[in-house]
């Protein structure tokens, strides 16, 4: 679990963890290079109630990027399966019984991913504060490498991985400051495949635009950033040489699907709406039409 | 319909008949859960403990395969009724089934059905006369079964007259008694003159109505569908409190002590899910103590008493009187307005002497003591009067200190306190007092048995657990949980009034409580009652002896879950009646009248509009008991279209709770 000066939202995280109805687990906490008082104290807090698991925390002097962090606490552990729970995200109490029944069903795949709740909250006076949740379109098919080679499909939280992943195709891209996740995913993938669990175990939370900024999202606040290692990522993939005939690059750029703003429960209306109001146009309106269908 | 009427009774109001005809589920035969689709729950049960998680869901999506067989079977006939193949089919196709595992599930399914059945006396009685009497008896079913199976189902109970014979189905008939078509195929295949049949039944319109029309003498005692609510809410975790529905089905007579009587097994249920919890704790950990809060631990702790008398091996736990109103008013440090605007709602219209009891101080004031004050008025008066009150708080907070001594929370070590609970604040609030006044040698932990997203930020200050709910469950679920607090205040609670301060060190620093009529009359009415069940069906519970085979072992986060929101989400008419007479007082004071839990229907504006809809949602939200409201609304035509306005604004208010 990476983190940074976010102390309400590691103490929700650290208890996502605890809420858990399988025990046995180690929970790495890295404060990447944040201020380590207000951490211990959260932990203090959480360890005072939780008999169960284990809970280690490693501080960094300096702040280095996300999948640098990922990968210093990965090396603290000799676990069998590895999860990355980021700080502002949580799971349901299943998520690892259910994950690890899962993973341990199918030997040969590389990680599960369960179904995913993406929760909008509002982050503002130390207060988190949830407005709304929608389903994030997740299927087997988006757990493809073919699915997940054009975009990012699913957030870390909701997947258990195999640690001897790591032997077999090393660790997080430490060079990549977002899209790390993506980037081993689409390793992963090919080291035995991903096996999607359907139950919505996994709750990825986004701030709205309301929220404070230090409480932000990598993908939300950063969205610029990620379009730049997006391209950067498919241009270093251009360059490696094609196997049986297909470039990575050539895929990732030709699968790209424009990032659409999520189909909440309004859209028809909105769409309704719009079909009734010409002014704001037919064309629109299919083309609202044609990316729901799309999805 | 009275229950109490017997089956000879029944023949004598009806002397004429020589022919019975009795319909069969919920009248000859019932089972031992709540409600019919509640078998589907019994059965995921048993599908994921053999097969694993893959069949999670089950219940639901064999309740909805039912529905779409209907509609497919209503678009080429709408007079039929559906078959168990026709179900099974659809399931397959939802589910996507193997064809090994369609023939699996048909088979537990009607395996299932037979083990849950359970004869209801009064029909095995009605019946058992007619046949002594030398009658001709029929059952006359709308079901999707077969009549084989019906016939099954009544051997395993021990209605061994029932053949398949005289079993007419509606799934074999293509026919319904809904529709009145299988009452045409009934006199065709009895060729006796109407008048000369009684029917008895559970259904006013497809045994009584209906039948009638066609001169069939009817009998109608729907006692068995008093436990029914929405169907959709199928799941295994709403099986224990399921199971205690229909052990109160069963035994009671008459729709208020029904109602009561399920209050108070959701009573018990939270009751029982304290103790197991904080027994839990005490399994894993050194404790230095268990602590009961007033009020809403109340049930608990004598429970917990109880329990030890009677030879459990749990320690000393102490009931301690403590509120949000003497932890907010002993943390007081500064005072502005800000620090003040919780002491004073920004809708309350206060005077000088209730502000002066609110804050346990003298305040000087040039106001008229009878005027009344607004808001921003009565912030600025406390604002002036800033010595006072912290004079106040820093002697409450030393009495509180000493009151906190004697029941040992100040001992060092680890504490467990067990509440109700909702966001965690005032336990937080009490774990920074007790923390400071010990250096951090007494650490407490909150083991909240209601808690919701807002108990986020407090998990920095104090470790918080939840037992029946957690900040984790979908944003949905915290909004149906928010809703139905207020319910949850007013029947889980104690016979005392909330504390609002403590007596001097001579008085032992006796808590002080206030004494309301709202809530003295609430008692004696309805919570008084409810407590009294409650504690008693929890010990049972606890002790694995309670009648409808619940014990501990059932008693987890998720069935308490399933228990608040059949009671809180989906009341029946006569819990709504029952429990609209409370009001409950939220104010911080106590002081007032409160609000009902079940609030009147508002008149409503010729053009009603969402902003309209969304005012009224805020007060129910607010203020009251708010799917007890709307249940209530609904039943009615001309607020009924206000509740379907509220659940197209806020969907999370309609009825189905369950979902995959």
């Amino acid at each position: 679990m990476r983190t940074y000066e976010r102390p309400i939202l590691l103490a929700r995280a650290i208890a996502s963890v605890q809420n858990q109805t399988y025990r046995d687990w180690t929970l790495v906490i890295v404060n990447n290079g944040g201020n380590p008082g207000p951490v211990e104290d959260v932990v203090r807090v959480a360890k005072s109630a939780t008999p169960c698991g284990n809970i280690q925390v490693l501080h960094l002097s300096e702040r280095v990027g996300m999948e640098e962090a990922s990968n210093r606490g990965l090396a603290a552990t000799q676990s069998e399966f590895f999860a990355i729970h980021d700080d502002d995200d949580s799971w349901i109490s299943t998520f690892l019984e259910v994950a690890l029944e899962g993973i341990r069903a199918h030997p040969t795949a590389a990680a599960v991913v369960t179904g995913v709740n993406r929760i909008h909250e509002l982050y503002r006076d130390g207060k988190v504060r949830p407005e709304r949740a929608e389903n994030f379109f997740l299927n087997q098919e988006r757990l493809t490498y073919e699915g997940m080679i054009g975009n990012n499909t699913f957030p870390p939280i909701a997947a258990l991985f195999r640690r001897r992943l790591l032997d077999d195709i090393g660790g997080f891209d430490s060079t990549l400051p977002v899209l790390g996740d993506w980037e081993f995913n689409l390793r992963a993938v090919l080291s035995g495949g991903f096996v999607f669990i359907p139950e919505r175990l996994a709750n990825y939370h986004t701030r709205t635009p309301d929220s404070e900024v230090s409480s932000g999202n990598s993908i939300t606040v950063g969205i610029n950033l990620h379009h730049e290692v997006r391209r950067q990522l498919q241009n270093r993939w251009l360059s490696e040489p094609s196997v049986n005939g297909v470039n990575k690059g050539a895929l990732s750029i030709a699968s790209y699907v424009e990032e659409l703003p999520p189909v909440g429960p309004g859209a028809l209306q909105k769409i309704a709406a719009g079909i009734k109001n010409p002014r704001r146009g037919a064309l629109g309106v299919a083309r609202r039409v044609r990316r729901i269908i799309s999805r | 319909m009275n229950m109490s009427v017997s089956a000879k009774e029944v023949f004598e109001l009806h002397p004429q008949a020589t022919v019975l005809t009795i319909d069969f589920f919920d009248t000859l035969i019932t089972r031992s859960v709540a409600q019919p689709t509640h078998v589907f729950a019994v059965m995921e049960e048993e599908l994921c403990r053999r097969f694993g998680r893959r069949w999670h869901g089950f219940a639901v999506q064999r309740v909805e395969s039912e529905h779409t067989a209907r509609r497919s079977a209503a678009r080429t006939n709408a007079q039929r009724d559906v078959n168990f193949a026709e179900i099974i089919s659809e399931l397959s196709a939802l589910m996507g089934l193997s064809e090994q595992d369609r023939k699996m599930v048909a088979e537990l399914e009607a395996e299932t059905e037979v083990s849950l059945a359970t004869a209801i006396r009064f029909g095995a009685d009605v019946a058992e006369y007619a046949l002594s009497e030398g009658m001709k008896v029929v059952v006359v079913s709308d079901n999707y079964m077969s009549s084989n199976h019906i016939a099954n189902m009544a051997h395993a109970v021990g209605l061994t007259w029932v053949q398949q014979a005289n079993v007419i189905v509606s799934s074999e008939h293509g026919a319904m008694k809904h529709n009145g078509t299988l009452w045409d195929v009934v006199l065709q295949r009895l060729q006796v003159d109407p008048a000369l049949i009684l029917h008895v039944g559970d259904d006013a319109l497809a045994d009584g109505e209906i039948p009638a029309k066609r001169g069939i003498v009817t009998y109608i005692n729907n006692h068995m569908r008093q436990s029914h609510r929405h169907m959709m809410n199928t799941s295994p975790a709403v099986l224990p409190f399921s199971r205690m529905e229909a052990h109160i089905r069963n035994t009671t007579v008459g729709r208020e002590a029904d109602a009561l009587e399920s209050v108070s097994a959701l009573v018990a249920m939270i009751v029982a899910a304290q103790i197991v919890d904080a027994r839990g704790v005490l399994a894993q950990r050194e404790v230095a103590g268990v602590h009961f809060v007033a009020r809403d631990g109340f049930l608990a702790h004598s429970v917990w008493e109880s329990l030890r008398k009677t030879g459990w091996d749990l320690p000393e736990a102490s009931y301690f009187s403590f509120s949000r109103s003497v932890v907010w008013r002993a943390g007081i440090q500064i005072v502005d307005e800000s620090t003040m605007a919780k002491f004073i709602g920004d809708d309350e219209e206060l005077t000088v002497p209730r502000l002066e009891r609110r804050l346990g101080c003298s305040l000087k004031s040039t106001i008229d003591p009878s005027a009344t004050i607004s808001a921003a008025t009565a912030r600025q008066i406390l604002v002036a009067n800033s010595d006072n009150i912290l004079a106040a708080s820093a002697q409450l907070r030393e009495r509180m200190l000493g009151y906190l001594e004697t029941q040992g929370l100040l001992a060092h070590g680890h504490h467990v306190v067990v509440d109700l609970g909702w966001t965690g604040s005032s336990i937080a609030d009490l774990a920074k007092i007790v923390s400071e006044a010990t250096n951090g040698k007494s650490v407490i932990e909150g083991r909240l048995t209601g808690l919701y997203w807002d108990a986020w930020p407090q998990r920095v200050r104090v470790a918080l657990h939840g037992f029946a709910m957690d900040d984790f469950h979908t944003v949905d679920d915290n909004l149906r949980l928010l809703g139905i607090l207020n319910l949850l205040e007013v029947v889980v609670t104690a016979p005392h009034g909330s504390v609002v301060g403590y007596g001097d060190a001579a008085s032992g620093f006796a808590p002080q409580y206030v004494t309301t009529l709202v809530e003295l009359d609430a008692y004696s009415q309805v919570v008084g009652a409810v407590s009294s069940r409650a504690a008693q069906t929890a010990e049972e519970i606890l002790n694995g002896v309670h009648v409808s085979g619940v014990n501990a072992t059932d008693i987890t986060g998720a069935s308490v879950w399933a228990a608040m929101m059949q009671v809180g989400h989906t009341p029946r008419a006569e819990e709504i009646a029952l429990m609209g007479i409370l009001r409950h007082i939220s104010a911080i004071d106590h002081e007032g009248d409160g609000n009902a839990l079940v609030l009147a229907a508002p008149s409503q504006p010729r053009k009603r509009n969402d902003s309209f809809t969304h005012g009224v949602f805020d007060a129910l939200m607010h203020g009251h008991w708010l799917q007890g409201t709307l249940r209530d609304w609904s039943c009615e035509t001309a607020s009924a279209t206000l509740v379907s306005d509220i659940e197209r604004l806020f969907p999370f208010t309609h009825p189905q709770w369950v979902t995959v």
